[in-house]
């Protein structure tokens, strides 16, 4: 396997009104080509920030992300992002939306370019791919919340992206659909063979879905706890693993983790909260 | 076939001979018009007759002129109309292209072409008044006032107001307006001031030493000013005295006719770059007032009826027939029920009334020079100089001329315009009657008791 | 108990043939939206003819519905009779430029537009053409830089406190300025629109202006973060990013700043246009009143029932191009 994302030594310090906040510090990771990893914390510490380097959207003020060999500037649809409310433009339909991205992409001229007949069948091969082609031409109003997540998903699996960064996709569906769209999502990772990383804090989902899951201490200043493989053979299947000893022991090593050792401190000084205040901050400006 | 060869060219001769009479003189002298298409402005004033009869009878059309003719707001805007071009002439206070011209107000050469009726307007006092002005009012056996009404018997009604402390307020419709004179003349030949102007000190409200404050209203909005009570009192042409009698807001007290019996009121202003320019455009538009107005006047007012219907429409004056009637057809109504006969009081025609008669604006220009809108003295050239530059009896000469000569106007109705000189005769008729002699302007304005003197200055 | 009863009712309303329940459902549906406008407005007329009994002016009586009635088809009747005289006037000038060809065959005959008065439904019109055009003019320029405002936080910073001053100035104040600046900067021989029409149309558009920068800006400033983020990672250049993103996004508030200037400015219309005598239903309500006839104040309640119910269907029809071209079909509702 190659190595196909490497973040180094990244940190990452937001001004506020009170002084710099230093919400992320010394994040070292290396991600292979293929590998499906979660990262997991608790809510609100440094995850959506890590993700957000990565994606381009943020800048990290110390170290720095290298992608495919190639420093990460800004934002690309080489690295996808699944948002956590699924972003679909709400006055495009489900194709329409795909069409954006799909248009964006392969357009250019180059060795990417897509004729329109093929960017129509790609877009509803990624339709296909959720399963939503019976509802290709919706709007995200008439669609359910896992609907536009689904087409969320297809959105950006239609960039063809290095990489899949999903920031807590299933976090405002309902458990049943989670659990359907999580099934899907191993499904598609199992055909695609993408690398993705996910943000999740549900440990069961983190579990089921990971190749690694990177678990977060709480901040200021968090960084990576510690690293934990699931080496789960695939596919996986979530009932047969529910009385797996394996899946069960690696469950309570990311619990332990998340009660034990980073017990989350609730109190009004919490750093979670100072930490959302940093990222507050950054948003405004 | 040659039979209607024959007939063919006949038509052709007859329509070619029928010409001059459709286009009115067309071919040696006087030729088509420079400019077609024409914008005329108007107040709302039964005065503004000439223009209206004009269009409705299609004089200006016969002349091949498109006319449209539009109210203004009020007499500045109607000005600053003609100034700028918006407008192509218009209807105006006699003094307006006077002041215009010697820059008193916005400066500009208006020209005045066609005189455009003589007397016409009315003093109204608000009922409040009138009943304290009644007991000084001698009675006449059938127990109604006796005409005319000086301004002697309002005298101590603005004494009382003045005692208490109360500023007696009048209307009037522009500073260089018929009106504004007209009432400044009745109010002085009655003893009270009407207040001087100083527009070299920056003082142009014309209220120094008054016992009458006057300000400006636009002639429409008249009664609606007496009603509130802003005002006592105004000085207005019709219908706007009429209408506060049918309203009942307030009794009129003169007309104008009385303060200067066949006093020349309004006048058709252009601007003299228009005449210029435009020359033939300009004679027929005089040819198409002239007719007009002999239509207005012609076997003893009879058409007057059917223009009082025309004036009556809502573009026109807009007033009820009734209230327009009232004046248009030879009588006044007075105190509600007291209508008298004043035939003479709308003259558009008759007594040469359409002539641009130099004593008028001379006339116009004593009365600046008395209130001291003129601020300083000046000689007796001058004053026949700026109304030589104003008043041009040449262009209304030519028009009435070719009218005489098609046909359409008879020479008995018009001066001798071989032997015209343009001044009037001294005439006698004011209200006080001191005598105005327009070839001796200063010595004119030397005879008033109340006024500034030939050499003085504020 | 209770439970019984309404599945009893049930049974029963099963019962019945469909075509009841139909007729039910219409039933309720004209009561509610037929009977209930009817009854309002029955009401109000009565008040009003009782209350115009009660009136008396200087001009006589307050016209009561029946007067205003009267006055409108009067109206309507001079309108068809001015149209007459107008064919008359085409008619006749026809005739003319034939007669001076004749003489005169170098003459390039023209036809020049009649030049009678403006009826009530010329004025109308006038007033229509002028708050549209203005209407249009301001939204040309306020979206786009409503767009650039919310866009750039350092263009808001420095526009923000000019708009903030203007913002609250009645249109009707700029009116002297607008005209002294259309008489100074219009000096055409042959003008194409008159000044006056120039003048209504600028106060009009100044009036709609700030309403609708605002507007634009907030909703252009409110797009949700994640949108762009969208846009960020697809990498939309900047045309395509407003085109694609920031002007749908924003279409509920540009619309909602949109109903709410042209309604403003057909009331600021009807005001400049009577203030300064320009042409339209303004100047015919001016009219009236000046000339002061009996049947003024009829005909100006029926120019100010005309005017309130233009004023009600501009509003409809923005609500119902906002239907149209907006995706928040929410937003549209009332």
């Amino acid at each position: 396997m190659n190595t196909l994302l490497q973040i180094s030594d990244m940190g990452m310090v937001f001004p506020t009104p009170k002084g710099a906040f230093v919400a992320l510090e010394h994040v070292n990771l290396t991600i292979q080509q293929g590998e499906f990893v979660s990262l997991i914390g608790h809510s609100g510490c440094g995850k959506s920030t890590v993700l957000n380097v990565v994606a381009g959207l943020y800048q990290a003020t110390s170290g720095g992300v290298i992608l495919n060999g190639k420093e990460v500037q800004q934002p690309g649809p080489d690295r996808a992002v699944v948002f956590q409310n699924h972003s679909l433009l709400p006055w495009l339909t489900a194709y329409e939306n795909v069409e954006l991205a799909v248009k964006q992409v392969f357009s250019k001229t180059g060795e990417h370019s897509k004729t329109k007949t093929e960017m129509k069948e790609w877009i509803e091969h990624n339709l296909k791919l959720v399963h939503m082609d019976h509802a290709m031409h919706k709007r995200p109003n008439e669609i359910s919340g896992g609907m536009k997540q689904r087409v969320g998903i297809a959105r950006a699996l239609s960039m063809q992206p290095d990489i899949l960064l999903m920031d807590e996709p299933f976090g405002a569906l309902d458990a049943l659909t989670r659990a359907h769209m999580q099934d899907s999502l191993m499904e598609i990772q199992q055909e695609l063979n993408n690398t993705v990383i996910m943000i999740t804090h549900d440990v069961d989902e983190a579990v089921l879905l990971s190749d690694r899951i990177v678990m977060m201490t709480n901040g200021p200043a968090a960084t990576i706890g510690s690293i934990l493989d699931v080496p789960l053979a695939r596919p996986r299947d979530r009932l047969a693993l529910s009385r797996d000893a394996e899946y069960n022991h690696l469950r309570s090593d990311v619990l332990k983790f998340l009660y034990e050792k980073q017990r989350k401190v609730e109190n009004l000084n919490a750093p979670v909260n100072k930490c959302d205040q940093g990222e507050n901050a950054n948003h405004a400006a | 076939m040659k039979y209607g060869r024959v007939v063919k060219w006949l038509g052709v001769l007859i329509l070619l001979l029928s010409m001059p009479w459709r286009l009115g003189w067309s071919g040696e002298q006087l030729g088509f018009p420079e400019k077609e298409e024409l914008t005329f402005g108007f107040i709302k004033l039964t005065d503004m007759a000439p223009i209206a009869i004009a269009y409705e009878k299609g004089y200006f059309e016969d002349e091949g002129l498109y006319v449209t003719v539009e109210a203004q707001a009020n007499w500045k805007v109607l000005l600053d109309g003609v100034i700028d071009g918006r407008l192509d002439g218009a209807h105006m206070l006699a003094g307006q292209p006077l002041a215009a011209t010697i820059g008193f107000g916005t400066e500009a050469h208006i020209i005045t072409p066609f005189s455009m009726d003589l007397n016409g307007n009315g003093i109204t006092v608000s009922n409040e008044i009138w009943k304290q002005m009644k007991a000084n009012i001698p009675k006449r056996k059938d127990g109604k006032p006796v005409h005319p009404i000086k301004a002697d018997a309002l005298k101590p009604v603005v004494e009382k107001y003045k005692s208490e402390g109360k500023p007696f307020n009048m209307g009037m419709v522009f500073p260089v307006s018929t009106h504004n004179y007209e009432l400044r003349y009745w109010l002085a030949a009655g003893g009270l001031h009407p207040g001087f102007y100083a527009p070299k000190k920056g003082d142009i409200s014309g209220q120094i030493d008054a016992d009458v404050l006057l300000s400006v209203t636009p002639p429409p909005q008249m009664p609606a000013t007496l009603e509130a009570g802003t005002i006592y009192g105004y000085c207005v042409g019709e219908p706007w005295n009429q209408q506060a009698v049918f309203k009942g807001i307030g009794v009129p007290v003169i007309t104008d006719y009385e303060i200067w019996k066949d006093n020349p009121e309004k006048v058709f202003g252009i601007t003299a770059e228009f005449a210029e320019k435009y020359p033939n455009t300009t004679i027929r538009i005089v040819r198409a007032l002239i007719r007009a107005a002999i239509w207005l006047d012609e076997n003893n007012n009879a058409n007057r009826p059917e223009a009082v219907k025309i004036l009556s429409q809502s573009n026109y004056v807009g007033a009820d027939y009734e209230v327009i009637a009232n004046s248009m057809t030879g009588t006044f109504e007075y105190e509600k029920g007291d209508k008298r006969a004043v035939p003479d009081f709308n003259v558009f025609f008759r007594y040469h009334a359409t002539y641009p008669f130099y004593s008028d604006a001379v006339w116009y220009l004593t009365q600046m020079r008395r209130w001291g809108q003129i601020p300083e003295h000046k000689t007796d050239d001058w004053y026949h100089q700026v109304a030589n530059k104003v008043y041009r009896p040449d262009i209304y000469s030519k028009a009435a001329q070719s009218l005489i000569d098609e046909g359409l106007a008879s020479k008995k109705d018009f001066p001798d315009f071989a032997t015209e000189d343009g001044f009037k005769p001294p005439q006698s008729e004011f209200i006080d009657g001191i005598v105005f002699d327009g070839t001796k302007p200063n010595a004119y304005i030397e005879k008033f008791p109340i006024g500034l003197k030939a050499k003085q200055s504020l | 108990m209770d439970r019984q009863v309404s599945l009893a009712l049930m049974q029963d309303d099963e019962l019945l043939p469909k075509w009841v329940d139909t007729v039910k459902r219409w039933g309720v549906l004209f009561l509610s939206t037929v009977a209930g406008p009817v009854v309002g407005i029955m009401a109000f007329l009565l008040m009003w003819s009782v209350a115009a009994q009660n009136i008396q002016t200087s001009l006589g009586q307050f016209p009561g519905p029946s007067d205003v009635w009267t006055q409108v088809k009067n109206l309507q009747a001079e309108h068809i009779a001015e149209r007459q005289k107008a064919d008359a006037f085409y008619q006749r000038q026809e005739e003319r430029n034939q007669a001076r060809l004749q003489v005169d065959p170098d003459y390039k005959p023209k036809i020049r537009a009649y030049t009678g008065k403006e009826t009530f439904l010329d004025q109308i019109f006038t007033s229509l053409k002028t708050v549209m055009s203005g209407f249009i003019v301001a939204a040309l320029i306020a979206i786009p830089l409503g767009i650039a405002i919310g866009l750039s936080r350092g263009l808001y910073q420095s526009v923000n406190p000019i708009i903030q001053v203007f913002k609250p100035v009645s249109p009707l104040a700029w009116l002297p300025i607008v005209t002294m600046v259309v008489s100074a900067v219009y000096v055409t021989p042959e003008p194409l629109v008159s000044k006056s029409y120039l003048v209504s149309m600028f106060t009009v558009t100044l009036c709609c202006l700030w309403p609708m920068v605002v507007n634009t800006a907030v909703g252009v400033a409110s797009i949700d973060e994640d949108l762009v983020n969208v846009s960020k990672v697809l990498r939309l250049p900047a045309l395509k990013h407003v085109q694609k993103i920031v002007l749908p996004a924003s279409i509920p508030m540009i619309f909602t700043g949109m109903r709410l200037s042209l309604g403003v400015a057909w009331m600021v219309l009807i005001a400049a246009e009577m203030l300064a005598q320009n042409p339209g239903l303004g100047k015919f309500v001016w009219d009236e009143f000046q000339n002061g006839s009996s049947d003024s104040l009829g005909r100006i309640m029926a120019a100010i029932l005309t005017i309130g119910l233009i004023g009600f269907l501009l509003d409809r029809g923005m609500l119902q191009l906002q239907r149209w071209l907006s995706w928040d079909k929410s937003s549209a509702e009332r």
